[in-house]
């Protein structure tokens, strides 16, 4: 009897016994506790009416109906980029009015106490500049965005457009809530890479992480918007402007969101193949939102998360935005000789070496990528808005720096495909703890808006276009 | 002499001969690990014959590690030294040391393929390869961890045994679906995953573990295996390479049942049990969600492109993929 208390035999008296349960037995556990669950749930609580249930049901009839369902996503996707977009102008404005000024007394302040000019150049017009324009212009649109995002997220409408779209990334050997990860890269795409924790499978989520950055974030909207209203809107008559640049920013975006899925089937077909792992999602009862709780997980887990992050980084590009254009070689900066020397591979992309230069420049915050461009089309020595108005720009572009509509094509097809900021790549970084898939992502992007730029410009130049 | 001429040399002595990082440390490193793997894979090959019941020779070592015959002498040389094996006349034997080893190995590369099928989701066809990179660097102690958090699996997505922390196998009976008699439903337990284009060939069929079968026909030139819905055709060689046991009485009526896939809209109905091939990952998941074995469950929201679908299942709702639905049998219950 007593050496049935050995532990080597207890041991191996608990290895026959596992072996012969039935491969079904963890069913079986978890099965007991929901039953146990179920009982404790009857006996304490009590459900007063089905009012909810219904009103629910109605809803979702609604907004996954194949009349309404489509419609309505779009219809909000597209308020939402609205009221950032314009909210954010005026917020921009404000803030810029603030901080700028502080530059100017500071840079002001240190020429009077007599120190030398490229300190005070380096500090204030370099790296302060660079960080006031991140902030003037980054924070109001995420500051909007994602409350308005995460609003939409607390109702519990989000998980319903996954359930819409989910056909779409089943084809492209996704998952549905990428659908979700990328409405959140119309905010920052370092956001929307963090959001892909929602997709519980690895593969899927990997997909997600590397794909993301084909959505085009806010720091890119400018961009966009300004080419279109700039370049492709002007050659239609003023009524229909505002009309033909929202519908050629909305068809950028639409490229963007094909590049996804194809990437993306092009991923799951390649270096990520594998299969369909489990698809489920829960589709929340609607909600009464809670605002304090929407204001502080947009504001301070997303906004700030990713403002910081861009700070870091925006320093350091400041810094080499004002050596670049106050050092000169020869008579001419060195902004000028790297513009030169970038030339001819600008032109074989339709673009040129101001634009390429920007956007080396402007890799750690995309929002800078304008601002760089003017200061090296204006001469001048620090980032500076361009010419007020849209025939200011135009002249400036086309008539003293040999743009064409080719050169304002390609730059909305580069600026929508092309590699992540350095906040993002950093991001991506973190959540994949993995240079490899850092450095992927940045060759998947880079590789498709170079290769579409190079085709779509020598296709225009051989029919005699551009 | 040249001053530079010393420095390029003194650099180059340094990289070669710096230990850890220097070419000939790594050089040795490589080898070492070469031979290691080829130790482990011989071990490895004969305990799956001396399991068959018989003691190979050099020869069909050589043969199967790909080695001279030369070569493949050296190696149980070196292996009889190290006391893992001795020769008897012309036969290769494990000794005790030599099984423990081996045992490990395979142990190893079964746990490994169960975790890339499993919880990484890679394709069947190409867990061998992986699991047979991976199963040289993984220590007993990552494979214990790994072995823990799967929940100690008693066998590979092929159905083959995992040795145990001991170095154990459990046997279950079966016997090659060449030999099960005809008109009986029989449990895919086994598909040898060696020789690989048997298993490719198999597993391109469709046929998978756990399917319930029928042997329908047999014949000189092949063997027609039959699931309720599909005829299979395989050459009776091929066929050697697919296990079966027999199926106990509970699962033969579950196989029966209609899926979650066939229930019409808020047709409800009780879950019966998820299918066996769903395991690891999935079937946790599933299990999290509340899709157990006497849930009620029925389909609420229709998708107007097919899938997925909704469903509501102890008050929340629940969206599934088509091939999802299709893994979990139900019975029906009267409509509300």
């Amino acid at each position: 009897m007593a050496d049935n208390f050995d532990p080597a035999n207890v041991l191996i008296k608990a290895e026959q016994l596992r072996n012969s349960l039935s491969p079904a037995f963890r069913d079986d556990i978890v099965q007991s506790i929901y039953s146990e669950a179920e009982q404790i749930a009857k006996r304490s609580v009590r459900s007063t009416s089905q009012k909810s249930v219904d009103f629910d049901q109605r809803v979702d009839q609604i907004v996954t109906s194949p009349i309404f369902g489509l419609p309505i996503m779009l219809s909000l996707l597209a308020l939402i980029i609205w009221i950032t977009v314009s909210g954010a102008n005026v917020v921009s404005a404000w803030i810029s009015n603030i901080l700028f000024p502080i530059g100017a007394w500071g840079s002001q302040l240190f020429t009077q106490v007599g120190i030398p000019w490229y300190i005070t150049g380096f500090l204030w017009d370099g790296i302060y500049r660079a960080m006031a324009w991140i902030v003037a212009v980054m924070l109001p649109p995420m500051a909007i965005f994602f409350p308005s995002f995460t609003l939409l997220e607390d109702l519990g409408y989000l998980p319903r457009v996954a359930f819409n779209l989910d056909w779409l990334y089943k084809k492209a050997g996704a998952h549905g809530k990428q659908s979700l990860t990328m409405a959140m890269g119309f905010g920052c795409n370092a956001a929307g890479i963090i959001s892909t924790r929602i997709i519980d499978s690895p593969r899927e989520r990997l997909i997600a992480i590397l794909t993301n950055n084909f959505v085009p974030c806010n720091g890119r909207f400018p961009t966009l918007i300004m080419l279109s209203t700039v370049f492709v809107a002007a050659s239609f008559s003023p009524v229909w402007t505002s009309i033909i640049a929202a519908t050629s920013v909305v068809g950028v975006v639409l490229i963007g969101v094909i590049f996804t899925l194809v990437v993306s089937w092009g991923l799951s077909q390649t270096i990520l193949k594998g299969q369909a792992s489990a698809f489920t999602l829960e589709l929340p009862p609607y909600r009464r939102p809670n605002v304090m709780r929407i204001l502080y997980t947009s504001l301070v887990d997303r906004t700030i998360f990713v403002l910081g992050r861009a700070l870091q980084t925006a320093a350091p590009a400041g810094a080499a935005i004002w050596l670049l254009a106050n050092i000169n070689v020869a008579g001419t900066s060195l902004a000028t000789h790297t513009a030169n020397f970038l030339q001819p591979f600008g032109y074989a992309l339709g673009l040129d070496g101001v634009i390429l230069l920007a956007y080396i420049i402007a890799i750690p915050a995309n929002e800078i990528v304008v601002p760089t461009m003017m200061m090296m089309y204006l001469g001048a020595g620090s980032m500076v808005d361009g010419p007020g108005s849209n025939e200011g720009i135009r002249s400036l572009l086309m008539n003293q720096n040999g743009w064409t509509m080719l050169t304002a094509i390609n730059l909305m097809l580069f600026a929508l495909l092309h590699n992540p900021c350095g906040t993002t790549i950093l991001t991506i970084y973190h959540e994949t703890k993995s240079v490899k898939w850092a450095v992927w992502s940045v060759v998947i992007t880079l590789g498709s808006a170079i290769g579409v730029t190079f085709i779509t410009a020598t296709v225009a130049r051989l029919l005699g276009w551009g | 002499m040249n001053i530079s001429l010393v420095l390029l040399a003194t650099v180059l002595l340094i990289a070669i001969l710096v230990p850890r990082y220097g070419l000939l440390a790594t050089f040795s490193a490589m080898r070492q690990r070469l031979q290691k793997e080829l130790t482990e894979d011989a071990l490895k090959f004969l305990i799956e014959r001396q399991y068959l019941g018989n003691n190979p020779s050099i020869e069909s070592l050589a043969g199967k590690l790909h080695l001279s015959h030369t070569k493949a002498s050296q190696l149980v040389g070196q292996m009889e030294s190290q006391g893992l094996l001795a020769m008897k006349g012309l036969q290769l034997t494990l000794t005790p040391a030599g099984e423990q080893l081996g045992l490990r190995v395979i142990r190893a590369h079964r746990l490994w393929e169960k975790y890339l099928a499993d919880e990484a989701k890679m394709p069947l066809h190409r867990i061998h390869r992986e699991a047979h990179r991976l199963e040289h660097n993984t220590t007993s102690d990552q494979l214990n961890r790994m072995e823990a958090e799967m929940g100690f699996p008693v066998r590979d997505p092929h159905g083959d045994p995992i040795p145990n922390i001991s170095g154990k196998i459990v046997e279950t009976e079966k016997m090659p679906a060449t030999e099960w008699p005809q008109a009986k439903t029989a449990r895919i337990i086994e598909i040898e995953d060696e020789p690989q284009i048997a298993y490719q060939q198999i597993v391109a069929t469709g046929l998978r573990l756990g399917m319930h079968v029928r042997i329908l026909d047999r014949t000189k030139d092949s063997v027609v295996i039959g699931d309720g819905i599909n005829e299979y055709r395989l050459a009776p060689i091929i066929a050697a390479n697919i296990q079966v046991a027999p199926v106990s009485e509970d699962a033969e009526i579950a196989a029966t049942h209609p899926t979650l896939a066939q229930l019409k809209p808020r047709q409800v109905a009780k879950i019966v049990s998820l299918d066996e091939t769903v395991q690891g990952f999935t079937r946790r998941r599933f299990l999290d969600l509340g899709l157990t074995p006497g849930a009620e469950i029925y389909p609420e929201l229709e998708n107007f492109f097919g899938e997925p679908r909704a469903y509501r299942i102890r008050g929340t709702l629940i969206a599934l993929r088509k091939n999802q639905a299709e893994q979990i049998k139900v019975t029906l219950q009267e409509t509300i």
